[in-house]
């Protein structure tokens, strides 16, 4: 939770895998890096063992790259496919049981707090549409209404993806899965809402066929969560095995649901804009100028 | 024998947009040198791929035709490249890396 976990141990240097001397040499930490120096730097993400050509893993390494203080980060995962990758950054993870992944983060970000006062410790929990809509559903929309200050990321691919293609809250209506032949007889959940609605202070949808806006978008929800309250993600990762989208037309899949029911959407509230602004120097979120508001008079 | 991508350097540093390398799922394997082009005389560097790591998806295909429309990408068999990086053989430098390209098949 510092700089010094990203160090050498006095004279294990030399014995110390190329991969782990890159990354305490030329990682992340410590410094900005952005999506477009991708390539150019060693990145916190390792090799992960998810499917070749999974959305979901692009997300997640876009995500772990957009962290403001990746050393001061702890990210929160539950059952699913994310945490296979998301366990292999080099950045503290704890694996939630089954649904209680925003409960285990509420008393980390608390307990964080206690103990480090003010030096900003971010919680980020990443969980699958059926951790975050299903199974922890409750304990989800509870840390919302309690305003706990850490960022809710749901890896939103509409199927239960490695237990064999079981439809899930967020499955559209009419989709058919392995494990759903007849084809799923609800609306998909609009969490968004219901985020809005529990009070979080930013809500996005993105999509992971824009990096930079998944770039901007993380940071902007790490940020707000440090002081304002609950933020939430909600990103589009298709499933290419349970939907059958050949790898290569991954990001054309994304596109087309994007256009379809995935628009890019913000809410950031009041709060949160007046403290990006004066904190962050979001120039988007200043105050207009007096002549720029139209007199209404 | 499997499929892995690979860069053809010369269209690549002539346009340089280091797209495929914000879009691959894999973390370090779509690498990026700024010295891999000028030696062949090129404006700009190119990308090259970390074989090792390459799941053969053909992700970043999709992306260099029809997103970048610079078709440098193509996927080949990993014995018919002639010379290709291996994780071992990069160096990371503060703005770019280096890779000493080798036969993948001896690395």
């Amino acid at each position: 939770m510092s700089l010094d976990y990203v160090k050498f141990s006095n004279g294990f240097e030399k014995f110390m895998p190329k991969e782990y001397r890159d990354m305490v040499e030329h990682g992340p930490f410590g410094k900005k890096v952005t999506v477009s120096q991708m390539g150019s730097f060693k990145e916190a993400l390792e090799e992960h063992p998810m499917c070749a050509g999974c959305a979901m893993t692009l997300f997640i390494r876009l995500a772990i790259i957009a962290f403001p203080n990746p050393e001061d980060t702890i990210t929160v995962g539950t059952a699913g496919c994310g945490r296979l990758a998301i366990s292999q950054a080099a950045i503290p993870f704890v694996y939630g049981n089954y649904g209680d992944q925003n409960g285990v983060a509420s008393g980390l970000s608390r307990g964080l707090r206690l103990r480090f006062g003010d030096k900003p410790k971010d919680v980020v929990v990443m969980a699958g549409d059926g951790g975050t809509a299903d199974i922890g559903f409750q304990q989800v929309l509870h840390s919302w209404f309690r305003k706990e200050r850490f960022t809710t990321i749901m890896l939103d691919n509409e199927v239960y993806g490695n237990t064999g293609g079981q439809e899930s809250g967020m499955t559209n209506r009419g989709a058919v899965l392995k494990m759903a032949p007849l084809g799923k007889k609800f609306e998909k959940m609009d969490m968004l809402q219901m985020a809005k609605v529990a009070g979080c202070a930013y809500v996005a949808t993105v999509v992971p066929n824009n990096p930079r806006r998944v770039e901007s978008v993380i940071k902007k929800a790490v940020l707000i969560a440090r002081e304002v309250g609950s933020t939430y993600i909600q990103a589009y990762t298709s499933c290419n095995i349970e939907y059958a989208i050949p790898t290569d037309k991954v990001m054309e899949d994304a596109k087309t649901v994007e256009n379809d029911r995935y628009q890019f959407t913000e809410y950031v509230s009041e709060e949160a804009k007046q403290y990006l602004a004066e904190r962050y120097g979001y120039k988007e979120f200043l105050p207009k100028p007096a002549a720029a508001i139209p007199n209404k008079a | 024998m499997y499929l892995v991508a690979n860069v053809n350097v010369e269209i690549c540093a002539s346009k340089s947009c280091k797209l495929c390398t914000q879009y691959c799922p894999e973390a370090n394997t779509i690498q990026y040198s700024e010295e891999m082009g000028k030696e062949q005389g090129f404006k700009y560097g190119s990308a090259y791929i970390a074989v090792d790591r390459c799941k053969g998806c053909a992700l970043c295909v999709w992306v260099c035709d029809s997103l970048a429309k610079n078709n440098a990408i193509k996927m080949t068999m990993i014995d018919q490249l002639p010379k290709a990086a291996l994780t071992d053989n990069i160096t990371y430098g503060d703005k770019s890396t280096t890779a000493v390209l080798a036969s993948p098949m001896v690395g």
